[in-house]
């Protein structure tokens, strides 16, 4: 019980963070919208095989988590989460891909090599996002969707959604505690109710939202949702934008550890 | 002022599985009025408020705010004009901060940013908590919360405000605190509740419902002081009208 309702207040530390006054949350967040896409993109597109070029993008998250002045541990929590997903995906990679390569010395099969890439990749993908919510804020978030010209729905879905996921959270702590109140010898909830527990909670949530919803129209909503936030966006937006590109552009076409590597090696010889 | 009126006639609803929650109910409340509509648990005050509102509409009869009727198309003029506080402020904060949360209302109107602050500024002034505008609404007292909710009702300027419920569950302090703010409006008030005390000392006239059907409506002082009425409809004269149990004398409440 007690784990839900933690996380329910770390689920909110994200909007918390994304309150800071630092250099980076103070950029457009359109800005920092597009760069996080193109990160993505240039950060998934890598061939399977190549973990070393994909390194230097490491460079991105750990740069922003200083500017921001960011909790790294707590951000890193939340990408562990997402890992055992990518295990149960990945995991299989060694035995369906057996060639042998070998690397300093020691010959593994290839699929671990993937496996290792898929890896770093959803650390790198996941983070990245994660970073763009903690920077940026939901609501402003979604203002620079809008500016993208993505459909008012999606943007309103997208919202909503993670509003109530709250609320329904509230409400599953709720039950859980009246539940475990009156069986407090039992470990978990017994399977006889499942069915009705899960009933119960969706017919609330229903109406919760149904309420939540009301209050809104009551208040004038007609589906479009306005932050007051209309941000112009500056020369400093612009370079930050540009400077980024460029750097995953470079990053994307060279393999900057390899060649930093090359560098030092020549100088040692 | 004509304009202020709320004017319900022959208003009858019944909910989708059958239930009768409103059985011709008619009423007028003028320009100023404070009117307490109270009732047992389930006589139909909420779905009133909501027919009020234009959330449900009603399956016969009429609900006109001045002299427009309730209907699909004026509800944006109507709920600019009526302001709704609802029984659990969780229901009514949902954005991120205070601020953000007053500033709902009037930024769907499409209001200049600037008369956006001010409003809002002004409306956390008035319910005491400006100090709270950059707080996250999950992490206020329940007092806070309902100062909040209420806040992000006057922000639209409402003439009308409607209130569910405005002290349950707030402790003594609190509650007298939002019946002092409640009683400085100079707004039409419609305030259904089951704290007829509070009824007693805010509204006027005193509207009773019982099964959907307005029981009797009137002066309050005279309702709420009659108890053999109030029981038949399930309630009970306000504490403060009723004898003190320790020295047996009427005990009049701070006004």
């Amino acid at each position: 019980m007690a784990n839900i309702m933690n996380s329910l207040y770390d689920m909110r530390l994200l909007d918390d963070l994304a309150r800071k006054e630092t250099f980076i949350h103070r950029l457009h967040p359109m800005v920092k919208l597009v760069i996080t896409i193109v990160y993505l993109i240039a950060v998934v597109s890598f061939d399977r095989y190549e973990i070393g070029a994909l390194l230097s993008f490491l460079f991105y998250p750990v740069l922003v988590f200083a500017f921001a002045e960011l909790p790294i541990a707590s951000i890193l929590k939340r990408v562990l989460l997402i890992e055992p997903f990518i295990i149960g995906i990945g995991i299989l990679n060694p035995f369906f891909d057996h060639q042998l390569i070998v690397i300093g010395g020691i010959t593994i099969s290839r699929g671990w090599v993937t496996f290792l890439s898929l890896f770093i990749k959803c650390g790198l993908t996941v983070t990245a996002a994660l970073l763009l919510i903690a920077t940026t804020g939901m609501d402003r978030l979604a203002g620079a969707l809008r500016m993208l010209k993505i459909p008012r729905l999606f943007v309103l879905q997208l919202l909503l959604t993670y509003r109530y996921i709250s609320v329904l959270m509230e409400e599953v702590a709720r039950t859980l505690r009246a539940y475990s109140l009156r069986a407090p010898a039992q470990q978990g909830i017994h399977r006889s109710v499942w069915g009705s527990l899960a009933g119960q909670l969706i017919l609330r949530t229903f109406e919760r939202a149904q309420r939540v919803y009301q209050a809104m129209c009551l208040r004038g909503f007609t589906g479009e949702y306005l932050t007051g936030v209309n941000e112009k966006i500056k020369t400093l937006d612009v370079a930050y934008l540009v400077a980024w590109i460029l750097f995953f552009a470079v990053a994307r076409i060279y393999n900057i550890p390899m060649l930093i590597g090359l560098l030092i090696t020549g100088v040692i010889k | 002022m004509s304009h202020h009126k709320v004017e319900v006639k022959n208003l009858h609803y019944t909910y989708p599985d059958g239930h009768k929650a409103v059985n011709d109910l008619s009423f007028q409340i003028h320009h100023g009025e404070s009117v307490g509509i109270i009732g047992a648990n389930g006589a139909g005050k909420s779905t009133l408020l909501l027919l009020l509102m234009g959330v449900l509409f009603p399956s016969q009869g009429e609900v006109c705010v001045g002299d427009v009727h309730v209907t699909k198309k004026t509800l944006p003029n109507i709920r600019q004009r009526m302001g709704m506080v609802f029984q659990d402020p969780d229901d009514q904060l949902f954005m991120t901060t205070v601020y953000d949360d007053v500033a709902f209302g009037p930024r769907n109107y499409k209001l200049d940013e600037k008369e956006v602050e001010q409003r809002v500024l002004q409306a956390l002034e008035m319910v005491g908590i400006l100090h709270l505008k950059d707080r996250a609404p999950f992490k206020l007292s329940g007092g806070e919360k309902r100062s909040a909710a209420i806040a992000s009702v006057l922000s639209m300027h409402p003439d009308i405000l409607i209130m569910d419920e405005p002290t349950a569950a707030l402790d003594p302090k609190s509650r007298r605190r939002v019946m002092r703010l409640l009683k400085s409006f100079e707004h039409t008030k419609i305030i259904t509740s089951h704290d007829l005390d509070m009824v007693f000392e805010l509204c006027d006239r005193t509207i009773v419902i019982n099964k959907g059907e307005i029981v009797v409506d009137g002066l309050s002082s005279e309702i709420l002081a009659n108890a053999e009425l109030l029981d038949t409809c399930g309630l009970e004269m306000p504490l403060g009208l009723q004898n003190c149990p320790i020295c047996g004398i009427t005990v009049k409440n701070e006004k």
